[in-house]
């Protein structure tokens, strides 16, 4: 092997080599940028997940519709006014009847989790392990509870909900189900999806 | 060697184990490169981040294309649209696919002109040809999956050529399409071997020809054996460790490579139409043929070759010779090492007739590259006829004229850094 | 042999890639894509969805990415641009069906997205000025570069109604429109193309200083 002699300037062959070797890991983590980038959702995956456009002028009193928004069905009830005198009674066996953890957009921390009085936005999907809740809007004695006051019951592990989709206690969901972002941009015409601009 | 040196606990304990050490520094970092290496040994190095490039940029296409006759060539236009910064990782792939094929024709070429094929390599150069090959397979399947009106037609040219095989012909082709026409059945599976045979294969291949190679030795400008003098070490006097004296020239070389690589993602993506053909922004379209039909540029030579053996022979067909003249074009590399009977390796020791031979290959392949890529002419034809005749020449003639030539003496040591 | 040789090679190099260099019969008209100018690329866009949209889809293309390309407000853009009530982010592929198409037309007209990448925008620019009358077709118009289309001039009334200085304008907007479109990412691309040459060229500068530094060693 040829006998190198020794380096001319230590120092600055020292300080171009770590220069070179800086530089190439700066170039890597340019590199990374597009590799990493295209991961996130594509331009179709956001059109897809796009906000959606429901006229609730259709339901009845009482009633609820099923909204596909992301993949999730969202509920959407117009609450009767019978039910919603219940809604202030059943606090005390609620978990989080206050809405202290933040499972709403701001806007909708009050009476209906919502921007409209006696409409629930409810995202479907049980704070649990992610069953659909199903819709028991009478108040009465059912199976599941003697004293039922009208709301959700998820078939999968019997977790309890109001009919604004907060979670009774004791059972095995933590928290209230989410309540997407909406907002009205006509009076009838709810958009699921977007918080809007006001 | 390394006995004194201080190991940290973890290396000592992987080294027991898995000679982790010994293993980098034989084949990096100690390897043992003659002192007289120039530019031509910069180009595997450069192969080795390109396949790396290849192999990432396709994996994130992979995640996005669908291989169906239907929706292929909308989902190229979703990764170039609709992805965030798929527009880059496709440019790079196509342009990484061109880049490879200049590296390995280069590659060859310094093979070719310093005798690296020669005794005792002639396992790195077949394994060498054998990536060739594979690259072509892999860049042709490459070529096929946008879908567009090149991508058809070429996959339906090639094909047809196993048509021309003597009585198995017609079954071959049908049995390789699994369709009687090339249809999303034939997408389907040339995706398959694009993904994941065939980068297997080239992945395994190369691993071989670098572990060989390591083994053996680096040949060098001068064809010299620097094992014939060694130090006490049993090293040879005339090298010089891998790292730093040629990682930093690597270094070096990879940085100009990425600049002109850059360049054309950046701003010549289509490469002036060689890296992405403008008829392939047309969907496949079965029932209408573009109006010239030319293969990517790295094929052109062989193609001209094809289309330039346009008689036929001793009862086969015209379209059957020239299938297996391009095949022959192809496959004469391998060999090489057994049609040189020069004493010396390199060209710079060799006679006359081996530099002019080797420069008619030289001129020929590129006069049959341009042949190729335009549309044929009787000028053109006869052209590719000469051309082809002395592409071969060089080869063929090899057992003569290297023996009968007057060579220069070698020296006995490798000259300076 | 070699002089003609080096004849050939450059009489037969620029249509050597494909892609139609001549306009049919005549030679093509001058023509250089501006994808930096909004202006010109919203007229183009205007002119497209009003004339060619209703028959030409542009497939691969989403509506709100043109509106965010071109910074048109998306509302502006939804009122103005989008006849169909389709969402902004969908594909722009609503126009004529295949059937209708080939009753009507007798061939389906062509998806334009790449046009621009197809054929050269030169070749576009061209063919859109230059419809003469020809009875004998059922349109009553020919066309110089493309001899027998089967489209007929969409474009006349603009054309019989502006100046001949004015309608070229229309059409090079429109023709500037199709080269964005079929590139949509071209702009970013250059823009990142150049920081990536600078920061290229800084390290192959430290490159070979160190390779020239260990070089030295070794002399």
């Amino acid at each position: 092997m040829v006998q190198p002699s020794s380096p001319p300037n230590p120092g600055r062959r020292k300080f171009l080599s770590y220069a070179t070797s800086f530089l190439g890991l700066i170039g890597t983590a340019f590199v990374a940028v597009p590799f990493l980038s295209a991961f996130k959702p594509s331009a179709r995956a956001e059109a897809a997940g796009a906000p959606v456009q429901v006229d609730i002028s259709t339901i009845n009193s009482g009633e609820m519709m099923v909204v596909e928004w992301r993949g999730k069905p969202v509920f959407v009830l117009k609450i009767s006014n019978d039910s919603i005198k219940l809604l202030s009674q059943i606090d005390a066996k609620l978990a989080d009847p206050t809405l202290e953890t933040p499972f709403q957009p701001e806007y909708a921390k009050n009476a209906f989790r919502s921007r409209k009085e006696g409409i629930a936005v409810i995202t479907g999907v049980c704070s649990h392990l992610g069953c659909s809740p199903k819709y028991y809007p009478e108040a009465g004695s059912t199976d599941f509870d003697p004293d039922w006051q009208g709301g959700f019951f998820c078939p999968c592990h019997g977790s309890k909900f109001d009919l604004l989709g907060r979670v009774y206690a004791g059972v095995p969901a933590p928290t209230n189900m989410e309540v997407p972002p909406h907002y009205f941009s006509k009076d009838n015409i709810l958009i699921i999806g977007s918080d809007g601009v006001s | 060697m390394a006995a004194n040196e201080k190991k940290s606990g973890v290396v000592n304990w992987f080294d027991t184990r898995f000679p982790i050490t010994d293993l980098l520094e034989r084949h990096l970092s100690k390897y043992p490169a003659p002192t007289n290496l120039n530019f031509w040994y910069l180009f595997g190095f450069l192969m080795i981040v390109v396949l790396a490039m290849q192999i990432l940029t396709g994996l994130w296409l992979m995640m996005n294309y669908t291989n169906t006759a239907e929706e292929a060539f909308s989902s190229v236009e979703y990764i170039m649209r609709d992805v965030e910064y798929g527009w880059l990782l496709r440019y790079m792939h196509a342009a990484g696919a061109s880049a490879f094929f200049a590296l390995i024709y280069l590659h060859m070429f310094r093979g070719m002109m310093y005798g690296s094929y020669r005794k005792p390599r002639e396992l790195i150069w077949v394994g060498g040809w054998f990536t060739y090959v594979l690259l072509c397979a892999e860049g042709f399947t490459g070529y096929v999956l946008p879908w567009g009106q090149m991508s058809f037609w070429a996959a339906q040219v090639i094909i047809s050529l196993l048509g021309s095989i003597p009585i198995v012909g017609e079954d071959l082709a049908t049995w390789i399409r699994g369709d009687y026409l090339i249809s999303g059945i034939t997408l389907s599976r040339l995706f398959a071997f694009h993904v994941v045979l065939l980068p297997i294969m080239i992945i395994a291949v190369v691993f071989f020809h670098i572990l060989a190679l390591h083994e053996i030795g680096s040949n060098n400008p001068d064809g010299i054996d620097i094992k014939k003098h060694v130090d006490k070490d049993g090293v040879p006097l005339d090298s010089k460790p891998f790292y730093p004296y040629d990682i930093t020239h690597d270094i070096y070389a990879l940085g100009v490579f990425l600049i002109i690589f850059c360049s054309v993602v950046f701003f010549f993506p289509e490469g002036g139409g060689y890296v992405l053909e403008y008829v392939n922004f047309e969907p496949a379209n079965p029932l209408s043929t573009p109006a010239h039909i030319v293969p990517s540029w790295y094929f052109t030579p062989f193609y001209a070759m094809l289309r330039a053996v346009d008689f036929a022979l001793f009862g086969f067909t015209a379209k059957f010779l020239g299938f297996v003249t391009m095949a022959a074009g192809i496959a004469i590399f391998a060999a090489l090492p057994w049609l040189d009977r020069s004493p010396v390796k390199s060209i710079r020791y060799k006679g006359i007739l081996s530099k002019s031979f080797l420069a008619g290959f030289v001129i020929s392949f590129f006069v049959l590259g341009y042949l190729g890529a335009v549309p044929p002419s009787d000028l053109k034809n006869l052209l590719a006829k000469v051309f082809t005749v002395v592409y071969f020449s060089y080869f063929l003639l090899m057992p003569i004229y290297t023996r009968i030539e007057k060579c220069k003496p070698v020296p006995e040591r490798a000259p300076g850094y | 042999m070699k002089s003609f040789l080096i004849v050939l090679l450059f009489s037969s190099f620029s249509y050597s890639a494909g892609g139609d260099l001549n306009c049919g019969s005549i030679e093509c008209d001058d023509f250089s894509a501006n994808t930096y100018d909004l202006a010109s690329l919203q007229s183009g866009l205007t002119t497209y969805m009003n004339n060619c949209y209703g028959c030409h889809s542009l497939k691969y293309s989403r509506y709100n990415r043109i509106a965010k390309d071109l910074k048109i407000p998306l509302e502006i853009y939804q009122e103005n641009l989008i006849f169909d009530g389709s969402k902004p982010g969908e594909l722009m592929n609503i126009s004529l069906n295949e059937k209708d198409a080939i009753e009507w037309i007798g061939a389906k007209p062509p998806d334009l997205t790449l046009e621009a990448r197809i054929r050269k925008p030169a070749w576009i620019y061209t063919y859109l000025r230059k419809y003469y009358p020809d009875s004998s077709r059922p349109y009553g118009v020919n066309n110089e570069v493309y001899q027998n289309v089967s489209m007929p001039n969409v474009l006349e009334d603009m054309q019989a109604n502006l100046s001949v200085a004015e309608f070229d304008k229309v059409i090079y907007d429109l023709t500037n429109f199709l080269v964005y479109v079929a590139d949509p990412s071209a702009n970013t691309r250059k823009r990142i193309g150049v920081y990536v040459l600078l920061f290229l060229l800084l390290f192959t500068s430290f490159a070979y200083l160190t390779y020239r530094e260990f070089k030295k060693e070794l002399k």
